[in-house]
């Protein structure tokens, strides 16, 4: 029931298309992140889901029912608005109980379940206090509180730790995990934020300029990313892409690297795979957190800036005008200016092709 | 209790620099104080000296006939007679009444068309801008304007009557405005159409205020549009649907130009209302020991009035920041 299935979603607004026949499918109680860079279309999609724009074309299902005709206030979904829309006018208490209220719940009822679901929040002693001049982090606890008191079977969240301060962040992701763990939600998660996309959802949905991009698991989003634009868009730093031809080089597979003048062996199932795509130039891509340090058969750039961030140091190379990023240890021994030698752990390079962005292998 | 006092010690330790402050700068304040005496002076002369002036002149019966000079007024010395024959004259009371009478019918039909327009226009509809520009042209008309087309409009063979034969399909011919009763209904009528607008606007820029997130919100709880305006839109422009309120209230308690082009007061006294009635002793009775007692009875009056008011929207703030 609390399924979400998107199908052949578009979204135009006058000539600007929002989003591009986009097929998803958001399974019961789980936890998805719907992540990308500003404007690429997360909250219309959220908007949509929650009935509050409807879409140019396609469809929005809640399990088998189709709901894209249905008003937002009919779809009985819980909603947290960026800025958390609290009614300011009420305390605390008026605004959890709002929409048990406007179901027409008896007043002993309605305080059982906002007492409840304030207890759970750490909201208890707020209760009768004016919303006015309340904390972010309070405010943004109401919101959740007020949504899901009514115990909706779908919980939309856009961006709802954009305005939170960092320390409370952290406190916040594991809040809203515990809050679906207990509720058991289908919960839809708009973020620009990789770091909470990451850490809290079951799956992650990237979208870019109104494409869906990829859906996966974290670690897949991570580890095999579709194409170029996710590859980049995911990890911090995101992934090295270095323009290349295949070849071989010693009668062994290989990529040349023109710009840099300098060959790097393939292993024999990547080049096999884009041999098979017939596609001749690529982008080798490799994480900057899977480079090893090596004199044999790596590629060579000039250390050129460190970056010591505490837990750990991120080196930039280069060379050509190119740019690699490495992330070490923070006790990498590296000299400004030399020459490092480098190649990426085995098995952690990827192949994407050069034209159409998308992953070869 | 030990923050209370803390809070009282610390504002006691500010308004003791505050008085030292006070005290090094005493000279300078009074060399400011010196320095704007002249305009203070004209300030107190534009705004004192009429009211003592009305004051004196209401104890009196002087009039411009009596050959005095109103400096000399008090040979005509009259304590508070004009004050006890205004509580006697039912043609006061009964223009009392009148005015009172547009207030409470035209008021509230201008407060709630102007609201049901306003939200007519938190919605999008074709051709938007054009009513909205048509809607404030009444506002923008003079009112002596104003008066003389609803003048023109109610003539017993003007537009309405002929509309009204049009669609009856035989002859009408209503005195609109030698009928005591009707005459005071277009001077209603003229009032809503020359002033639901500023009602409108003011309302308008009331809803515009309502946080659009807040609404989706509630409507995503469930909240139906009814309960949406009683919850939300409501408490959010009680202040300003006060102000509206008491704007028109007090305009309309001086209501004045329109009427008097209209119906001059009449027919008989069917449409005197304060304002008029003051116009027309003054100006024909010439007993002016008499105006000025009245005068200064409705300034007091009204800004009563006008304190109450003010008095409910504190009180309506403090309980919406408490």
């Amino acid at each position: 029931m609390s399924e979400i299935r998107l199908e052949k979603l578009t979204k135009r607004f006058g000539d600007f298309t929002a989003i591009e026949k986009m097929d998803l499918q958001v399974r019961n109680g789980e936890f998805l992140a719907l992540l990308g860079p500003s404007g690429c279309g997360k909250s219309t999609t959220m908007n949509i889901i929650a009935g509050m724009e409807s879409p140019s074309e396609g469809t929005v299902y809640f399990g088998d029912r189709d709901v894209t005709r249905v008003p937002m206030g009919k779809r009985g979904v819980g909603f947290v608005f960026q800025n958390y829309a609290i009614f300011t006018h009420m305390t605390v208490r008026q605004n959890l109980e709002y929409g048990l209220r406007m179901h027409g719940l008896p007043a002993a009822q309605r305080k059982r379940k906002v007492d409840e679901i304030a207890g759970f929040l750490e909201l208890s002693p707020l209760l009768d206090k004016p919303t006015a001049g309340l904390s972010v982090n309070i405010l943004q606890r109401i919101a959740i509180g007020r949504s899901a008191v009514l115990e909706p079977a779908i919980f939309l969240l856009d961006e709802p730790l954009s305005n939170v301060d960092a320390a409370f962040r952290s406190v916040m992701r594991y809040e809203l995990k515990q809050l679906q763990r207990r509720f058991r939600q289908t919960m839809v998660y708009v973020t620009h934020d990789q770091l909470e996309a990451m850490t809290m959802a079951d799956r992650i949905a990237v979208m870019d300029q109104g494409v869906l991009q990829q859906v996966g698991t974290p670690l897949e989003v991570y580890n095999n990313p579709a194409n170029i634009f996710v590859a980049n868009f995911i990890g911090s730093p995101g992934m090295n892409l270095l323009k290349g031809a295949l070849t071989s080089r010693d009668g062994r597979p290989a990529i040349a690297f023109e710009e840099l003048d300098q060959t790097i062996e393939l292993p024999d199932e990547l080049a096999r795979l884009a041999e098979k795509r017939n596609s001749a130039a690529v982008l080798y891509g490799f994480r900057p957190e899977e480079i090893e340090l090596t004199s044999q058969n790596g590629l060579s750039m000039k250390a050129d800036f460190l970056e010591r961030i505490g837990a750990r140091t991120i080196l930039h190379l280069e060379a050509s005008g190119r740019e690699v990023k490495a992330v070490f240890d923070n006790n990498v021994a590296v000299q400004l200016d030399s020459m490092v030698s480098f190649r990426p752990a085995s098995g952690s390079e990827r192949l994407f092709d050069a034209q159409t962005g998308a992953r070869i292998g | 209790m030990t923050d209370a006092s803390g809070a009282t010690a610390m504002s006691k330790s500010i308004s003791d620099t505050k008085g030292r402050q006070r005290l090094a700068s005493a000279d300078q304040r009074r060399l400011g104080f010196y320095l704007t005496l002249p305009t203070q002076i004209l300030v107190l002369f534009i705004a004192v000296f009429p009211l003592l002036m009305q004051l004196y002149i209401s104890m009196t019966d002087w009039t411009p006939l009596s050959g005095l000079n109103w400096t000399r007024a008090y040979e005509l010395w009259a304590g508070f007679a004009n004050y006890r024959d205004l509580f006697d004259d039912d043609r006061f009371f009964g223009a009392l009444w009148r005015t009172f009478l547009i207030i409470i019918i035209a008021v509230p039909i201008e407060f709630l068309l102007g609201l049901a327009i306003a939200m007519l226009f938190m919605e999008e509809f074709p051709a938007k801008k054009v009513f909205y520009s048509a809607l404030l042209v009444p506002m923008m008309i003079v009112p002596a304007v104003a008066g003389y087309m609803f003048f023109l409009l109610f003539q017993s063979d003007g537009p309405i009557n002929q509309l009204l034969s049009l669609f009856t399909g035989s002859k009408v011919a209503i005195s609109w405005l030698s009928d005591p009763d009707l005459a005071l209904a277009v001077v209603i009528m003229a009032d809503i159409w020359q002033w639901t607008p500023l009602m409108f606007l003011i309302l308008l820029a009331g809803l515009l205020g309502v946080p659009n997130d807040q609404l989706k919100a509630a409507t995503l709880l469930g909240a139906s549009p009814w309960q949406r305006f009683v919850t939300i839109v409501l408490p959010k422009i009680k202040t300003i649907m006060i102000i509206a309120v008491a704007i028109r209230t007090i305009e309309l308690f001086k209501i004045f130009d329109t009427l008097y082009i209209m119906t001059a007061g009449g027919p008989g006294v069917a449409t005197e209302t304060i304002s008029v009635f003051i116009y027309k002793i003054t100006t024909l009775e010439l007993v002016w020991g008499y105006v000025a007692a009245l005068a200064l009875l409705i300034l007091v009056t009204l800004s009563i009035v006008a304190a109450l008011g003010m008095y409910l929207l504190q009180r309506n703030k403090s309980r919406a920041s408490a």
